[in-house]
């Protein structure tokens, strides 16, 4: 228990810190890069003068950490500012207006924007990774428990070929297939459950080449070690050791796995697959966003996405410490 | 061992079986499939295992002897094969019994014990939980509760301290005897009616071995069982066996009673066996006297404690005392011994000697400066006349280099010398050490342990050092190139007046070479003697058990029964107060349990850590 509340007091509050660094380096990153927000906002009809004025009305004309300092304290609210672009109302309403025109409140609150869109992309995350695993789980343990045999080859086969595939062209030919052509599934847009369905298999067959190979790879090595073999002499089955040691004792890479590396090529996933089927998730909004400059709604996903991560690995951590004892975090 | 727990788990021994043999192996030959075609392991095994009793099979390294173990078991895997012969168990062999019906056997009525403890069960699973797991799956007539309790009883009748509670702590947190003590009860926890021990005391301490020993002695009058006991050393299996078989490359070569065998041993390579156990005090050899040099290293009050994350408590430190007030001076010309146990500080200490690390209390001087204080050139300077050997060989050569490049190495980082003068360096010491000057221009691909050793040392003398510190240096070598290298370290002495300071766990070694000694006990220095006091006379009750544990096939003047230790040494985290040998000393009193004793000095110099007055510990049995 102790050791719960020292794990998590030292991981939230450097995790924390590495939320807060992350931020600054984006915040600072998009304010030094090309182009004046307030041109964006204001569209390029506004005059000079009237971009200043707004801009400094704005507090765009402060020094940086300034402007930082403001900004984390609105985050520390639940509030990641207002949209450049988009109107309250929905649909892009930027460059249209005179610097007279332009109020803050007409535009979109970020926080509301991506309440509106998370739910999508984590209801195809989910699926997305149930389908992986569906796939990875049984080819990665026929492969680890029979190395060298057929089923090893299946699992190298598989996932070779999994890899080889560019996601957009799985994207393509799927749609063609399980909705152009036989009309079974829904593919663009979203207009219930359905819709989700093929979008989380080109997901999950991005996703499942790395498990198939880490399973297969920690079941191997865990079958090579010397427990499993005394195990057997002590006149425990190999069914036993599997189900109870092996499988056990295989999850610690895999949640390593999943935290460093199938997090990162998730959210990846997700911003190419949300924006071939047109799926209104974080992934098309943040899009969109780099599309028209929408600084806000970049920021503020690049650090939810930091801390989504710091999370997972926390808890992952978490996780393998309590499976396997002897790991100090 | 309790008698109530030996009769509530009362073997299913029936009484006709009594007096026929439990395992008959007949004609055993087993081979190895290579690339280039069969290889034998065992020809012609013949072997009969008598009930309630200890058979012994003594063999080296690649005689074959882990294998005849596990063929045994019928537990061999391919490229092993076994070409023929029977292993006659209750009436069946077990070598055509089908696959199931031998699982059935293996860990109920046939148990086995290797010699990897710490690596033996599942790292993430407490050890209680997996030995229960074993008995619930080999006697599934138990109820959990009845099964658990089982499991308890049999952890404390092999003497493992607060079982219950041990029960639930995982493998890592057992220490390599503890383990053992485990893997025994795994074994014993299904009342087998055969143990088959393979070199299970291999990786323990010497006093751990001793206990382990007399506790399967133990056991194997209370459970009943007959015991195959496999070991490399002559001295551990004349401890517990009754009859001994000798195993030469896969050939059985003789077989007697213990008695018998050391007595009178007949075939040549029993008696070449015989010979190669290191004499201790039945040696001819005069140990090394202490010189009266300059003092070359002066080790004052030197302690060093580590910190360790502590799991039940939120942001709080343990603190590991590795090293306590150690001090000792070592003069020029000498040879130093440091002993212990694992666990006991020495490691540490080396690292501290050798500069690695630094002390956080007292002094460490090398001719008369403290080497704390040099930084730069100077600590540069000094680490050339200071050199450290480490045990590994392997992984100290770098695999690409060639061996002369390897050896220039150090001279090339001091930048000593042009290339012509290091070259030249670099090829008068490989002559020194004994490596053949072709070895020059080649990598280091193929080179045996020893000489792998000898280009370790030559890369060392380079710097031509003052002090050589040799921590476990020659402990992965056999006897045979030990007593090579020691002969060179000799050698070098004499013309280069080096000093060297052995750290091992070796007494047999230590005795050989080394002039003064310290033991080494929880981070300190419990007795400080010459050669022959520490060997015949000594003050300290642990160096006494120490050197009563040692595997020997000669008399010793300490008796094992009266100086068996109980226990392992406690944690460093929790040091008990007074003596910190109490927890564990046969002759602990009153005042150990409150007072610490400090050094006494006696009248020749040698020193200890003990309340007893010097002569009241019970006088050796063996004369000098
Ligand atoms: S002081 Fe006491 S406990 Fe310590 S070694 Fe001496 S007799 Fe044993």
């Amino acid at each position: 228990m102790a050791f719960a509340i020292e794990f998590f007091l030292r991981r939230i509050s450097q995790g924390v810190v590495i939320v807060i660094l992350v931020a600054f380096v984006i915040f600072t990153l998009l304010r030094i890069v090309p182009g004046d927000p307030i041109r964006i906002i204001l569209g390029p009809m506004a005059s000079a003068a009237a971009l200043e004025e707004k801009a400094t009305e704005l507090g765009l004309r402060d020094p940086i950490y300034v402007q930082f300092g403001r900004f984390m304290g609105q985050v520390t609210t639940g509030d990641f500012g207002r949209s450049f672009i988009r109107g309250a109302q929905g649909g892009s309403a930027g460059g249209s207006q005179d610097a007279a025109g332009y109020n803050p409140e007409s535009r979109a609150s970020v926080s509301g924007l991506i309440a509106n869109a998370l739910p999508y992309s984590l209801q195809l995350a989910a699926l997305g990774i149930a389908f992986a695993f569906l796939v990875a789980i049984p080819i990665g343990l026929g492969a680890g428990l029979r190395a060298g045999k057929w089923p090893d080859r299946l699992g190298l086969y598989v996932s070779s070929l999994f890899v080889s595939l560019p996601n957009i062209w799985v994207g393509v030919v799927l749609i063609f297939l399980l909705s152009a052509k036989t009309g079974w599934l829904p593919a663009i847009g979203y207009q219930g459950f359905a819709y989700t369905i093929i979008p989380a298999m080109v997901l999950a067959i991005e996703l499942s080449p790395v498990m198939i190979r880490a399973i297969s790879v920690s079941v191997a090595a865990n079958l090579g070690e010397v427990y499993f073999d005394v195990g057997l002499v002590r006149g425990l089955s190999r069914r036993t050791m599997v189900a109870k040691h092996v499988l056990r004792n295989a999850a610690v890479p895999l949640l390593n796995l999943f935290g460093a590396q199938m997090i990162g090529m998730l959210l990846g996933g997700l911003f190419v697959v949300e924006y071939i089927f047109s799926y209104p998730g974080i992934g098309m909004l943040t899009i969109n966003a780099v599309f028209q400059r929408d600084f806000p709604i970049i920021q503020a996903v690049a650090i939810l996405a930091s801390a989504a991560l710091v999370a997972i690995n926390m808890l992952v951590d978490f996780a393998s410490t309590t499976i396997d004892r002897r790991l100090k975090f | 061992m309790s008698k109530s727990l030996a009769t509530h788990m009362s073997p299913a021994s029936n009484s006709h079986a009594a007096m026929a043999p439990v395992m008959e192996v007949r004609g055993l030959s087993v081979v190895v499939n290579t690339a280039a075609g069969e290889r034998n392991i065992l020809t012609d095994i013949d072997l009969t295992v008598a009930p309630r009793s200890v058979l012994g099979i003594i063999g080296e390294s690649g005689s074959g002897k882990t294998v005849l173990s596990r063929a045994m078991v019928n537990w061999l895997k391919p490229p092993l094969a076994i070409t023929k012969g029977s292993v006659r168990y209750d009436g069946r062999d077990l070598l055509t019994l089908p696959a199931a019906t031998m699982a059935g056997l293996r860990g109920r009525e046939i148990a086995y014990i290797g010699a990897n403890p710490t690596s033996a069960l599942d790292p993430t699973v407490p050890v209680g939980h997996q030995i229960l797991e074993k008995l619930r799956a080999v006697a599934p007539e138990l109820t959990p509760q009845a099964a658990r309790q089982r499991v308890i009883d049999t952890l404390d009748a092999v003497r493992i301290p607060s079982p219950k509670q041990r029960f639930d702590e995982y493998p890592f947190q057992f220490s390599g005897g503890m383990m053992q003590r485990a893997m025994i009860v795994d074994a014993l926890v299904s009342n087998p009616k055969l143990l088959i021990a393979d070199n299970i005391t291999q990786p323990l301490d010497v006093t751990v071995a001793a206990q382990i020993l007399r506790l399967l002695r133990d056991l194997q009058k209370d459970f009943d069982t007959s015991i195959v006991f496999v070991s490399s050393s002559l001295g551990i299996v004349s401890e517990i066996a009754d009859d001994m078989i000798v195993l030469d490359r896969g050939h059985i070569v003789e077989r007697q009673s213990v008695r018998g065998l050391l007595a009178t041993p007949e075939h040549a390579y029993t008696k070449e066996l015989i010979a190669k156990v290191p004499m201790i005090w039945a040696s001819a050899e005069t140990p090394p006297v202490p010189s009266s040099g300059d003092i070359v290293l002066d080790v004052r009050d030197v302690g060093k404690t580590y910190r360790v994350r502590d799991r039940k408590a939120i942001f709080a430190e343990r603190q590991v005392r590795a090293v306590r007030g150690v001090s000792f001076t070592v003069r020029r010309g000498e040879n130093f011994g440091i002993i212990g146990e694992s666990g006991c500080g020495k490691s540490t200490l080396s690292r501290l000697l050798s500069c690695l690390e630094q002390p956080d209390a007292g002094q460490i001087q090398f001719e008369g400066r403290d080497i704390a204080t040099l930084k730069g050139r100077d600590l540069l300077g000094l680490r050339r006349r200071f050199q450290l050997l480490l045990q590994d060989p392997y992984n100290a050569i770098a695999a690409h280099a060639s061996i002369g490049r390897t050896i220039a190495e150090p001279l090339l980082i001091h930048g000593l010398g042009s290339r012509r003068e290091i070259e030249h360096k670099v090829k008068d010491v490989m002559a020194e050490v004994g490596l053949a000057p072709a070895l020059y221009n080649q990598l280091p691909i193929g080179l045996s342990a020893g000489q792998r050793q000898r280009v370790n040392i030559a890369r060392a003398l380079v710097l031509e050092p003052e002090l050589l510190i040799l921590d476990e240096t020659l402990s992965s070598l056999d006897q045979v190139e030990q007593a090579k290298l020691l002969d060179l370290f000799e050698t070098l002495q004499v013309k280069r007046g080096i000093t060297y300071v052995y750290i091992s766990h070796d007494l047999a070694m230590v005795r050989r070479v080394c002039a003064r000694i310290a033991v080494m006990y929880l981070g300190r220095i419990v007795e400080l003697a010459d050669n022959d006091t520490m060997y015949w006379r000594s003050a300290h009750p642990y160096t006494r058990a120490l050197l009563s544990a040692v595997p020997t096939v000669e008399a010793k003047p300490y008796r094992t029964a009266t100086y068996l230790l109980e226990g392992e040494p406690p944690d460093p985290i929790d040091i008990p107060p007074g003596c910190s040998f109490r927890t564990r000393c046969p002759f602990a009193f009153d005042r150990c349990a409150t007072d610490d004793p400090s050094q006494t000095i006696y009248a020749d110099g040698n020193a200890s850590a003990c309340h007893l007055p010097l002569n009241s510990l019970p006088a050796p049995e063996l004369a000098h």
